[in-house]
C-alpha cells in the first residue's frame, strides 16, 4: 500500500481500522507501523473524526425545533395519496360492520322478492280460475247435447 | 402492541393520525438536526422537516417496507434538502453574506471555540453532495452503503464524496483542527 492509498482509506472510511475493509486492514496497519509519514497521516485523521464527531453533536436545540414543527402539524392533515391502484385493496379491506342488519335486510329483502316472483304468488287468483275453467269454452256450449232432450244442434 | 417504525407505517397507511404523530415524534429531532446542517439554516431545515413528514403522511397508502423506514425517511429530507440548495444557487454569494455556524446559538459557541467556527463554516462551504456525505456519516453513523442508499447512488461514489470532502476541508482549514489537538 502507498501512503496515496492510505490517505485515500482514511478520508473514505475513517481513522478506525475497524471501519476499514478487511483486505486493506493488514496492509495499512503495516504502513501505520513502518512509516512515519503515514502516521502523521493517521493522526492528523483521528483529529479530523473527533473534530467532525463534536461538530455532528453540537446543536442541542434541535428538540425545540421538532416540537416547533410537531405544533405546525397538530392541525388538520392533508388528503393521503390513494392511488386507483390502491382501490382492490380498499374493497378487500371493506369493513361492513357499523351497516351490517341494514346489509342483511336488504339482502332478505331480495331473497323474499325472488321466491315471491318464482311461486308465481303475485298474479291475481281470479285470472287463474278463469283461464282453468273449461265452462266458459264457446265451442262446448255449441256442440255438446242439449241436456233434457238430448238433442244436439 | 408492536410500535415499530414499519408497523406505525401501516397504521399511518390507514389514515392513522395517531400513529402519524407517534412516529413525527420519534424521528423529527435527528431530521431537523439532519436538515439544519445540510442547508445551513435553521428556519429552512424546520420547513424541511415538516415538508417531509407531511410526505410520510400522504405518501404513506403506497410505501412499501423495501428499506428501513429511517433510512427512506432520511432519503426523503436530503433530497428536499439538495433541491432547496439547488433552487437558492442564483443567490449571489457575496449579497448572503459571512457564512455562520448554522447552530442555535452558534455566536456564543464561536467566541468560546474558533476552531469549530471555523471548522463548521468550511462545512458550509462544501459542495452540498460532499457535505451531505459527511453528515451522514457523522451525525447519523451511517456506513457508506447506508449513504449511498439515501443518496441513490454507489458505494465507490460516497466514498469519493468523502475523500474530497475532507480534501477540501483539510485545505480550508490548514493547520486549525491539528493544533486544537
Amino acid at each position: 500500500m502507498t501512503k496515496d492509498e492510505l490517505q485515500t482509506l482514511l478520508d473514505s472510511h475513517g481513522a478506525d481500522p475497524a471501519q476499514w475493509p478487511a483486505a486493506l486492514r493488514v496492509a495499512a496497519l503495516g504502513l501505520i507501523a513502518s512509516d512515519a509519514r503515514a502516521r502523521e497521516a493517521h493522526a492528523a485523521a483521528q483529529q479530523l473524526d473527533a473534530a467532525l464527531a463534536r461538530y455532528a453533536a453540537a446543536g442541542t436545540d434541535d428538540q425545540t425545533a421538532a416540537a416547533r414543527v410537531l405544533t405546525r402539524l397538530a392541525g388538520p392533515l392533508p388528503r393521503q395519496d390513494r392511488g386507483w391502484w390502491g382501490l382492490p385493496a380498499v374493497l378487500l379491506d371493506w369493513q361492513f360492520t357499523p351497516a351490517w342488519p341494514r346489509v342483511a335486510a336488504l339482502a332478505c329483502c331480495a331473497a323474499v322478492g325472488f321466491m315471491v316472483g318464482i311461486a308465481g304468488l303475485d298474479r291475481p287468483f281470479e285470472r287463474t280460475t278463469t283461464i282453468a275453467s273449461p265452462a266458459t269454452d264457446i265451442t262446448s256450449a255449441v256442440f255438446e247435447a242439449e241436456p233434457i232432450s238430448g238433442a244436439r244442434p | 402492541m408492536d410500535d415499530s417504525d414499519e408497523a406505525l407505517m401501516a397504521r399511518v397507511a390507514r389514515g392513522d393520525e395517531q400513529a402519524f404523530r407517534l412516529l413525527a415524534r420519534r424521528h423529527l429531532p435527528a431530521m431537523a438536526g439532519l436538515a439544519r446542517r445540510v442547508l445551513g439554516n435553521a428556519a429552512e431545515a424546520e420547513d424541511v422537516a415538516q415538508e417531509a413528514m407531511l410526505r410520510v403522511w400522504t405518501h404513506a397508502p403506497r410505501w412499501q417496507p423495501l428499506a428501513a423506514f429511517r433510512t427512506w425517511l432520511t432519503r426523503v429530507v436530503v433530497n428536499l434538502c439538495l433541491d432547496r440548495k439547488r433552487r437558492a444557487q442564483w443567490v449571489d454569494l457575496e449579497a448572503a453574506g459571512e457564512i455562520v455556524d448554522p447552530a442555535p446559538g452558534a455566536g456564543e459557541r464561536a467566541e468560546s471555540d474558533e476552531r469549530e467556527r471555523l471548522l463548521a463554516a468550511a462545512i458550509a462551504k462544501l459542495p452540498d453532495r460532499q457535505r451531505t456525505a459527511i453528515v451522514l456519516t457523522y451525525t447519523e453513523g451511517m456506513s457508506n452503503a447506508q449513504v449511498a442508499e439515501a443518496l441513490d447512488t454507489t458505494v465507490s461514489a460516497v466514498e469519493t464524496l468523502l475523500v474530497r470532502g475532507k480534501q477540501n476541508l483539510r485545505r480550508a482549514l490548514g493547520g486549525v483542527i491539528d493544533e486544537g489537538e
